[in-house]
């Protein structure tokens, strides 16, 4: 099928005449341009985005350049990359603390503080081990989950339903289930580990388990979405090559693992995508989970430090540099992203 | 039975058991919840909250009560409604918008298209955090929407705080616009064009064309990115965080971060029932509309 | 920590005049709708407190009623601000005073939590802090009213941190006799009897949040170190082992908390000593609020108090207070309603309601309950009235967080060395 609004273009474009190729845009009149004609349509939209989103972002980058904290107002006339240096002080130990290495990580005194100013590396460490174990798990989990219910199974609705059910959820009520799961005297996990003789262990509290804990619960929430698009890219796979691999012999494993696998970098990629940018916005469930803007040194994201040092602290400034390393982190895995979908003339 | 086939059969009910136990594994946390949420507070024990509330045929289990949901519907009924005034405009505002919009860049044709398609397809991906403080800034300091919202007090139905409500779908609506564009787009590409030539033929204009053609047959379009956006902006925390606060325009995620706790110690059957309350219009959608929730978001 | 104060309220002071003339110029357009003219007839008094449910809400209701008894002509606009924390209603504050609005008095810690707002306060020395109020208020309390030697605020209760709880019944199957106990060490080993002789929990303690834990860790240091450790502390100039020693007796306590410690609340925790499921509570006096409710669980005969041991001598205050804002919409208006807060009238109906006790040391106590007379002698024979750090009058919000962060460090791991450099280092 031709794309519809391709040749709608094309007509538009040149009343009289259809030339190959079209004719350029300054020839025509102003007024006539496919630009100008649709404007309407997506100049209202492209404003509200560009004023609260971009706009936003770019007003938040000259916010972590001032030195605005406490009450009163930004004060613009005086911008420096301050705020950066006490993000990143102390670099060496700093980054070596992220693998619990190097020694004592210390701080850096900005004009607008009187006090010392914690560094990011021990929320910086923390929201790249949740990114990199939660996407893991979770995409391992979902192209498991895919490929089982791809067997031609009976009630695959009735399952595909169920395994994407908390995706629909909020990440406030996913946490109260399971700080509920969670708890040491009445919740499940400790009921069934006490089956075996073990527990009741602490597991919100517990430094070692905390950031595993949050990890799982979001594993749980957000599973049943990177099975959901392994599905759809395992049912674009013609069955000629399940049947080619078949005929060759191969074990039912080693199809999946030689053939089918390989031709899940796209749908891989576009799950990653979406599943790590998940886990950079995990402050909601952290917020809900512990009560507050503080979940304690070893479950601390950078997400939620940002919200803390801004709306806690009145670190305005601070909170904003933090954010701009967050939105750095996101663009980093997205840019690529977009620049690909662009190669391959999906965008 | 040839063993080939006790083979087959035995993987086939190897598989069903895999299955059946993950889907436990999704259903139980929620299922839990829901046991917990009908027992009684007094009777409730916390010793098997995986089985329903069975007293006196199961001692232990806590007696049948709806008495927490009623107490969760007394304490998140402010922020239900809240959430419904928020959901609603900016639902549908931000899924016009984004049809608006796909229909408005599938039709240009300037260079900056792909430019201006690809800071729409960005924006779905920007941590909130790299924008709240702005927008606090602009909603409380720049633009002084209280004040210009107070005459409209007087309107019934109307409260003084609901201008935080309105900040709140303004900023919702401009952040669904991308993901919406989005959804529209792919679909756009994929509308007949036998209809919109014909129409063009008659000397439909740009926008004739958009309402008479276009609109209408996005109307399964719309279905999907209306759930979708209905699950994202009733989940949302953070915004309403920053941007309401705190106070009589809480939405109900906001509510339900603190219910159970303060008044009489940790009330699970309480906490459970608000919960799954505040779940429940996106349970209900999605169980009615799974289908169109996996549409939108494997988008 | 003057000269602390001295440089923080000068930056504060340049911010602020900047935020006026902004607010000024920027909003110039809706003033009228926000009033503020100058003259009108007074405004109404709009006192923004976040007691909107509870003691606390019946405590505010009982005292505005006595103020409108005394004074019928003064108008009153009270506005809780609905389900707000404190620290909600301090976002209040602080967008108000970016639009150059404030509100008549709003409820606030005094002490050093007032360097928050610092130039947004005036002066009420002489019209509300008469002489009358020097000399009946105690010298901590009075230390407390005052930002940067000025008198800005008024402080109208006092609840009480070092205080331990029991219940009696618990102790004495125990064996453990709480009048003995001499030292936060004896209560250690009062809790190991406990968990000897009894199925109780030995101390009751919710470290879900971490306020519980440092008014615990707080009192210790002023058990142990005495109030001039306790002081020099608070000064930025606190001994780094006195600390530890501190944290280590938190530490030794911890093995006696509810197993489920982390994820219950301070309600639970105190629920438990009510029905003799444990033995001991740290709280603050608000603890004895919750028996008050219960007909069978009596003061002297089924729960009593103790000062906490080794802590004798001092009342480590917590307090809440109404300041005076400079610019203030109904300034005589706010002046006699602060007035009326500084009387013994107003703070004993206050504190009837609120379980805790009037500042001033000639009130009339018949009115409050047994165990709020006893607290009232303690206090008025106390020989130091220490400010509590948690709960913001000993140092300044941003040290505040930084102690806070520690910890919520120190409640993951229980390190006592490193928490205490890091408390220490707090004051850097």
């Amino acid at each position: 099928m031709r794309n519809p609004i391709a040749t709608l273009r094309n007509r538009w474009s040149d009343s009289d005449a259809r030339t190959d190729g079209g004719e350029p845009a300054s020839e025509r009149s102003f007024l006539d341009r496919d630009s100008v004609r649709s404007a309407p349509f997506w100049v209202p939209p492209f404003l509200l985005v560009g004023l609260f989103v971009y706009g936003a972002v770019v007003w938040n980058f000259f916010l972590s350049l001032t030195d605005f904290s406490g009450i009163g107002e930004p004060d613009y006339s005086d911008l420096d990359v301050e705020n950066y240096f006490v993000a990143f002080s102390d670099p060496v130990d700093g980054f070596l603390s992220m693998f619990g290495m190097g020694g004592e990580v210390s701080g850096g005194t900005p004009a607008w503080s009187d006090l010392t100013v914690d560094p990011v590396w021990n929320s910086l460490g923390n929201t790249l081990a949740l990114m990199i174990g939660f996407s893991a798990v979770c995409l391992a989990l979902g192209l498991l989950l895919a490929i089982l219910v791809d067997r031609g199974i009976r009630f695959e609705n009735t399952f595909r339903t169920i395994y994407l059910l908390p995706m629909s959820l909020s990440f406030v009520v996913t946490a109260k289930f399971w700080l509920y799961m969670y708890n040491p005297q009445t919740g499940l996990i400790n009921i069934a580990l006490g089956v075996f003789g073990i527990g009741p262990v602490q597991i919100v509290q517990n430094p070692d388990l905390k950031l595993g804990a949050v990890a799982f619960a979001l594993i749980w929430q957000f599973s049943g979405y990177a099975m959901i698009v392994y599905l759809a890219a395992l049912r674009g796979i013609p069955s000629s090559h399940f049947e080619a691999a078949r005929v060759d012999g191969a074990s039912t494993i080693k199809m999946y693992w030689r053939v089918i696998v390989p031709q899940l970098r796209t749908a891989t990629v576009s799950a990653l995508v979406v599943i790590t940018v998940f886990a950079l916005k995990a402050f909601d469930f952290l917020f809900s989970m512990y009560g507050g803007y503080q979940p304690g040194p070893s479950a601390d994201i950078l997400a939620t430090r940002m919200v803390r040092e801004a709306y806690a602290n009145q670190n305005w400034a601070y909170g904003s540099t933090i954010a701009v390393i967050l939105f750095v982190m996101a663009l980093c895995i997205v840019a690529p992203y977009i620049y690909s979908q662009y190669r391959r003339g999906e965008l | 039975m040839s063993t080939a086939d006790t083979d087959a059969r035995l993987k086939r009910l190897a598989l069903y058991a895999v299955l059946i136990a993950m889907a436990g594994f999704y259903l139980l946390p929620i299922l839990t919840g829901l046991f917990t949420s009908i027992t009684s507070p007094e009777s409730y024990t916390g010793q098997s909250p995986f089985l329903p509330p069975m007293e006196p045929l199961l001692p232990e289990t806590g007696s049948f009560s709806l008495q927490p949901w009623g107490n969760a519907f007394d304490g998140l009924a402010r922020g239900l409604t809240n959430s419904f005034i928020l959901v609603i405009p900016a639902t549908i505002l931000s899924g016009l918008f984004g049809s608006m919009a796909a229909y408005g860049l599938t039709n240009v044709d300037w260079r900056g298209q792909v430019g201006i398609y690809a800071l729409f397809v960005a924006g779905i991906f920007i941590p909130y955090q790299a924008v709240l403080v702005p927008l606090t800034q602009f909603w409380y300091n720049v633009v002084p929407l209280q004040s210009l919202f107070a005459p409209l007090a007087g309107l019934p139905l109307v409260q003084a705080y609901h201008w935080k409500l309105v900040a709140l779908i303004v900023t919702h609506t401009a952040y669904g616009i991308p993901i919406c564009t989005l959804l529209f787009r792919a679909h756009y590409k994929k509308l007949s064009d036998e209809m919109i030539e014909a129409a063009r033929l008659d000397g439909a204009s740009v926008s004739t064309i958009y309402r008479r053609i276009v609109l209408p047959l996005s109307i399964p379009m719309f279905a999907v990115v209306f759930i979708y956006q209905f699950t994202q902006i009733w989940n949302d925390l953070l915004f309403a965080l920053t941007i309401v606060q705190f106070g009589d325009a809480s939405v109900v995620t906001q509510e339900l971060v603190g219910i159970g706790v303060s008044q009489a110690g940790t009330n699970f059957p309480l906490r459970m029932a608000a919960a799954l309350l505040a779940a429940l219009p996106t349970l209900v959608v999605y169980v009615l509309f799974g289908d169109k929730f996996a549409e939108g978001v494997t988008a | 920590m003057s000269s602390d104060m001295n440089g923080d309220g000068l930056s504060r002071r340049t911010v602020l005049a900047s935020a006026a003339a902004a607010g000024a110029t920027g909003l110039a357009g809706c003033s009228s709708l926000t009033g503020g003219g100058g003259d009108e007839p007074e405004n109404p008094i709009e006192l923004l407190h976040a007691w909107s449910s509870g003691d606390g809400n019946a405590a505010v209701a009982a005292l505005i009623e006595g103020f409108q008894e005394a004074h019928p002509d003064v108008e009153f606009a009270e506005e809780p601000v609905n389900g707000a924390a404190r620290s909600n209603l301090d976002n209040v504050i602080s967008n108000r005073l970016q639009a150059n609005d404030p509100p008549s008095t709003f409820q606030t810690w005094p002490g050093a939590t007032l360097e928050k707002f610092g130039e947004a306060y005036a002066d009420i020395e002489g019209e509300v802090w008469t002489d009358d109020l020097k000399e009946n208020y105690l010298p901590g309390p009075k230390e407390q009213a005052k930002l940067d030697g000025t008198y800005v605020t008024v402080p109208l209760n006092i609840h009480r941190i070092n205080n331990l709880f029991y219940n009696t019944a618990v102790l004495e199957e125990a064996g453990v006799d709480p009048e003995s106990l001499s030292s936060p060490a004896d209560v250690v080993d009062a809790c190991a009897a406990v968990a000897e002789n009894t199925d109780a929990v030995p101390f009751a303690q919710q470290t879900s949040g971490s306020w519980s834990t440092i008014q615990l860790w707080e009192t210790v240091l002023l058990a142990q170190a005495g109030i001039d450790g306790y002081e020099a502390f608070i000064q930025g100039e606190g001994d780094v082992d006195q600390v530890r020693s501190a944290l280590e007796n938190v530490v030794e306590l911890s093995e006696y908390y509810p197993s489920d410690s982390s994820s219950i609340s301070f309600t639970e925790a105190n629920t438990m000593v009510m029905e003799g499921d444990a033995a001991f509570i740290h709280q603050g006096d608000w603890a004895a609020g919750a028996y008050s409710g219960d007909d069978e669980f009596n003061y002297g005969e089924d729960w009593g108090q103790v000062t906490y041991p080794g802590s004798e001598g001092s009342y480590l205050l917590n307090m809440d207070s109404f300041p005076y804002f400079d610019n203030n919409p109904s300034p005589e208006a706010t002046k006699t309603f602060l007035s009326y807060c500084g009387t013994t009238d107003a703070q004993v109906r206050f504190n009837r309601e609120k379980g805790s006790i009037p500042p001033r040391k000639d009130a009339d106590v018949s009115e409050l309950n047994t165990f709020q007379q006893d607290q009232y002698d303690d206090f008025t024979s106390a020989d130091s009235q220490p400010p509590s750090i948690q709960h913001g009058l000993a140092v300044s919000t941003g040290i505040k967080t930084n102690i806070t962060s520690a910890f919520s460090g120190f409640l993951e791991d229980y390190d006592a060395d490193a928490t205490a450099e890091a408390l220490v280092g707090a004051f850097e």
